[in-house]
């Protein structure tokens, strides 16, 4: 009950600014919102700025080959008020994440993410 | 109550600015309520404050003026109306490239409507009587604008420097609104968001934006006439609305916001 509590505490007031992120950096423009895809890897650089931030991952396909994924979020003015916890993301953490894929190959812009914790966010 | 000073100003009719003294003399009441008021004025400030009220012009600014003031942010419409695109103005929007030329690569802003409609931003207001200044967090955009009469000619226009796509602008104010009048624009875009991505901007574009405030609702109306690319003006129309939240730096670089691959 606490733990869901404390989610909720999470998700809500970012979820009160969605359809701003939803709009932000011409997102209809660059990330297909028909479809998701979901990457699980390894955090190798954090990048909180305007007028997005991003996340670089290392991902490991089934062959073994290790490439990079780039993951778009929204303005970190915008996280910063919505109170998106991102302090949580630490360069190394291994994170599931999904979202809607980017016209770019391995880009992707983040709906939702796992934490090494099992904690769901979503910015 | 009388004023105790009475006896000394009769004695001394010359005495300038004394207040029991000046409405004492009007007063045909034996008691004056404004007799209680007892300074004294040395003589060559006396003179100041009378020619301080004779030339003195009233603050027509704020009084009389819709009051825009206080931080607001984007929420609420935005509506594009129709557009009738010239042929070089189709070729234009078919040519926009979002993976190359949208400006905000290079932390430049698109156009007035672009700056306005980014969303989850911040905008301040600050007003005095004689200029208007938007603050605004997109792009860290300061806008500082003289006020001038309707049709003035040859008013005083201001530029943001390093922002090419945002021209130069005059502003005054009509009725309820305030009215501000961009040209001198360099090439770019009314927008690269959203399905408006793309419709370009020329440099014989002229935005008039009509700022409206009912409330703690700003409404922002820009009319975009550009002969070069539209057969009839644009208009786009969009809301801030009145907010607690502080103006944040944006701080943007172009060399990470040019960042949209991976490596």
């Amino acid at each position: 009950m606490r733990m869901k509590v404390v989610l909720l505490a999470l998700v809500l007031p970012v979820l009160a600014m969605a359809d701003g992120l939803r709009a932000h950096h011409s997102t209809v423009v660059n990330f297909d919102s028909s479809r998701e895809v979901t990457i699980t890897g390894v955090l190798t650089e954090v990048t909180w700025r305007n007028p997005h931030s991003r996340f670089r991952m290392n991902v490991t396909g089934e062959g073994g080959a290790t490439v990079e994924w780039l993951v778009e979020l929204g303005a970190s003015n915008t996280l910063t008020r919505a109170g998106f916890p991102m302090e949580t993301f630490v360069v190394g953490d291994r994170l599931t994440v999904t979202g809607w894929p980017g016209y770019r190959d391995r880009s992707m812009l983040l709906r939702e993410t796992v934490l090494q914790d099992g904690r769901r966010l979503k910015p | 109550m009388r004023c105790s000073r009475l006896r000394t100003c009769a004695r001394n009719p010359k005495s300038v600015a004394t207040a029991c003294c000046l409405v004492s003399r009007r007063s045909t009441l034996g008691w004056n309520p404004w007799a209680t008021v007892v300074f004294r004025v040395p003589r060559p400030l006396a003179w100041l404050f009378v020619a301080a009220a004779v030339f003195a012009t009233p603050d027509e600014g704020l009084a009389q003026k819709p009051d825009l003031s206080g931080n607001w942010i984007r929420g609420g419409r935005l509506e594009f109306g129709e557009w009738s695109l010239t042929d070089e103005g189709r070729r234009g929007l078919e040519a926009y490239d979002f993976k190359t030329d949208d400006p905000a690569y290079r932390c430049l802003a698109a156009s007035w409507a672009r700056a306005w409609m980014n969303p989850n931003v911040v905008v301040r207001i600050t007003q005095s009587a004689k200029e208007v200044r938007f603050q605004h967090e997109f792009m860290d955009i300061d806008r500082r604008l003289p006020i001038v009469e309707a049709a003035q000619a040859n008013p005083p226009r201001v530029s943001i420097q390093g922002q090419p796509a945002l021209g130069s602008s005059t502003a005054w104010y009509d009725e309820d609104s305030l009215v501000i009048e961009t040209t001198d624009v360099g090439p770019g875009y009314v927008s690269t968001m959203q399905e408006w991505a793309g419709l370009p901007q020329s440099r014989r574009m002229r935005t008039v934006e009509r700022l409206r405030r009912s409330g703690d609702l700003l409404t922002i109306e820009l009319t975009h006439d550009d002969p070069a690319y539209y057969r009839k003006p644009l208009v786009v129309t969009l809301e801030y609305k009145k907010t607690d939240f502080e103006l944040m730096k944006y701080d943007c670089s172009p060399e990470e916001a040019s960042i949209v691959a991976p490596r």
